[in-house]
């Protein structure tokens, strides 16, 4: 009998499928919802210490092979998503990670202590949001020693929950990135952001469709990139990695898992498959365990491995 | 799961085709639409430079989508300034519709008139009998008032200034005794719409109600109109709810969560 349990830094999860910040994550609801639908773990919307309204619409546009989005760090600020942390706790057991952010190291922090008053079961800087550049700068993610900086001051208000730090492939190299994480206190990696930023244009009326013109790019068009990420990553450091992008089916899934996470974030795909697709992924993860006799996802995590140090 | 690109939810641009003027802060947009619509969807209406809105749909004939709005903050403002001839983008239709019925009681409050036309058009077209009640703050604020006469209308006002002096509440046990309601569909204010719950559930009728809730993507991804209780995404399971999935919600009469997703007064 397989079982899709995995270990996340300690945490247990009953599904490797981690509902992926920025989806559905504004509400205790929400979040439980997920969770019964199948996620073994769910993510917050981002938050930090105050309220952001974000950009204005359009914000988040389908296009035929992934998803734009705009929405700019929206969210209620830490007080609101304390009490929907600690709410959620009433509706569902499984874990719950906090997905924060500053605009400066030291916000990253405040906010970080902040989410400790809701114990979460772990907490998740998110260090590589694309979209609020112009107002934010460049975002930690893309510098070693912001990102190291960032790391370090989450770390040290976490207390004793365990802290992931949400990447972006737009950086020098993420393997590094993920390495200077490592050395800087991490315990996990999710790896990666939306990637881009992209542009939409309407062509008859010759303006970009974004409010903000450019947006992160999420959904199947970036999962190869997403899937390097994730190997370079494994590459790179010992920590535990949630694997995300453009993760679809259960066959996507399973290629993050061979890459290397431990876990593997769903998002976009709640509107390319709905809400459906956290247990159709189970489904699928199940069934080929099962056809290879194997009771769990661990042996998968990273194996795909070998076989590229043998073909190089 | 390749998307198509008739996907509702992927931006088009067309041009307003013609608008009708209900009063300065009240007009009605004409807009060619491929795809069609059941009467309760929405679509998220994109002003280029301005914002993108999700607007509840007033009609459907001949192709052209018809949607009909009031002026109430600096979009729909801007909105009013718009012209036949002007481009604008489109998504959706989105989410989910009344359910067409013979013998409905349908009831449209404020702007919740605007789907509620929609429905009596599209009963009307079946042939399915019907009874229909709209309410406003005021007679300028009513749209369609003589269409709707015409359909056999009754009306509340809370000034008196179209049918009754009073709301639209206080004309539903005339309504309902006129004859037989198999169920209850309404739109408008939410305190108005727990009146018509609490009423159709003292008669153990069925009802199909709209929400309206602050929505970004229109999608069912964002989370901007997840309903505290059982998470329903106002804008996928929704606008229309029936009443075991409202039995869920436990935010009913709340105020709204705002862009931001807090809950005002929180």
């Amino acid at each position: 009998m397989s079982s899709l349990r995995t270990v996340l830094a300690g945490v247990i999860l009953e599904s490797p499928l981690v509902l992926a910040s920025g989806v559905l994550g504004l509400t205790a609801s929400s979040l439980a919802r997920i969770a019964s639908a199948g996620a073994g773990a769910v993510t917050t919307k981002s938050f930090g210490t105050e309220p952001r309204a974000g950009h204005k619409g359009p914000s988040v546009v389908p296009y035929p092979q992934g998803i734009l989005n705009c929405v700019g760090l929206s969210n209620p600020g830490a007080d609101a998503m304390i009490r929907e942390i600690r709410a959620y706790r009433a509706l569902s057991s499984a874990p719950v990670i906090a997905s924060v952010f500053g605009r400066t190291v030291e916000e990253f922090g405040d906010v970080t202590a902040r989410a400790r008053e809701a114990v979460p079961d772990l907490i998740e800087a998110n260090v590589s949001c694309p979209n609020v550049a112009a107002e934010f700068g460049a975002p930690f993610g893309a510098d070693f020693e912001s990102c190291a900086a960032v790391t370090r001051a989450v770390k040290r208000n976490a207390g004793p929950i365990p802290v992931a730090v949400k990447l972006t492939v737009n950086c020098p190299g993420i393997g590094r990135m993920a390495r200077v994480c490592e050395e800087n206190g991490a315990d996990i990696i999710t790896a990666v952001n939306t990637i881009g930023p992209g542009m939409l244009i309407a062509t008859e009326v010759c303006r970009p469709v974004l409010s903000n013109l450019v947006g992160g790019v999420s959904g199947p068009a970036i999962f190869p990139v997403a899937l390097r990420a994730v190997w370079e990553v494994r590459a790179h450091t010992a920590l535990p990695i949630i694997g995300t992008g453009g993760v679809c089916t259960a066959d996507d899934a399973l290629q993050m898992l061979m890459a290397g996470a431990t876990a593997v974030g769903v998002g976009s795909a709640v509107y390319h498959g709905g809400i459906d697709v956290f247990q159709n992924i189970n489904g699928g993860v199940e069934a080929f365990l099962a056809e290879r006799g194997l009771s769990s996802p661990a042996s998968l995590i990273g194996s795909a491995h070998a076989a590229g140090r043998n073909e190089r | 799961m390749p998307a198509s690109l008739f996907e509702p939810g992927l931006m088009r641009t067309c041009r307003i085709q013609s608008v009708i003027v209900h009063s300065p802060s009240l007009k009605s947009f004409y807009l060619p639409s491929s795809l069609d619509a059941a009467p309760g969807q929405f679509v998220n209406l994109w002003l280029p430079g301005v914002d993108e809105k999700p607007i509840s749909i007033s009609g459907m004939r001949d192709g052209l989508m018809e949607l009909s709005v009031k002026s109430v903050g600096p979009f729909t403002r801007a909105l009013m300034d718009c012209a036949p001839g002007d481009l604008v983008g489109i998504r959706g239709p989105f989410g989910t519709g009344f359910s067409p019925a013979s013998n409905s009681l349908l009831i449209g409050g404020g702007t919740g008139i605007a789907p509620i036309r929609f429905l009596a058009q599209s009963l009307r077209d079946r042939g399915m009998p019907y009874a229909l009640v709209c309410g406003a703050r005021s007679r300028c604020e009513l749209i369609f008032e003589d269409e709707l006469r015409e359909w056999g209308c009754r009306f509340a006002s809370d000034d008196g200034t179209c049918g009754i002096c009073g709301v639209v509440t206080d004309l539903l046990d005339e309504a309902g005794e006129s004859g037989l309601i198999s169920v209850v569909c309404a739109a408008g204010p939410e305190p108005m719409l727990l009146r018509i719950m609490a009423w159709a559930d003292g008669r153990s009728l069925p009802y199909q109600i709209s929400f309206e809730r602050y929505m970004k993507c229109g999608i069912g991804i964002c989370g901007s109109c997840c309903l505290d209780g059982s998470g329903i995404r106002v804008c996928v399971e929704g606008p229309v709810l029936g009443k075991d999935q409202i039995a869920q919600v436990t935010e009913c009469g709340l105020p709204h969560r705002d862009a931001s997703g807090l809950r005002l007064g929180e």
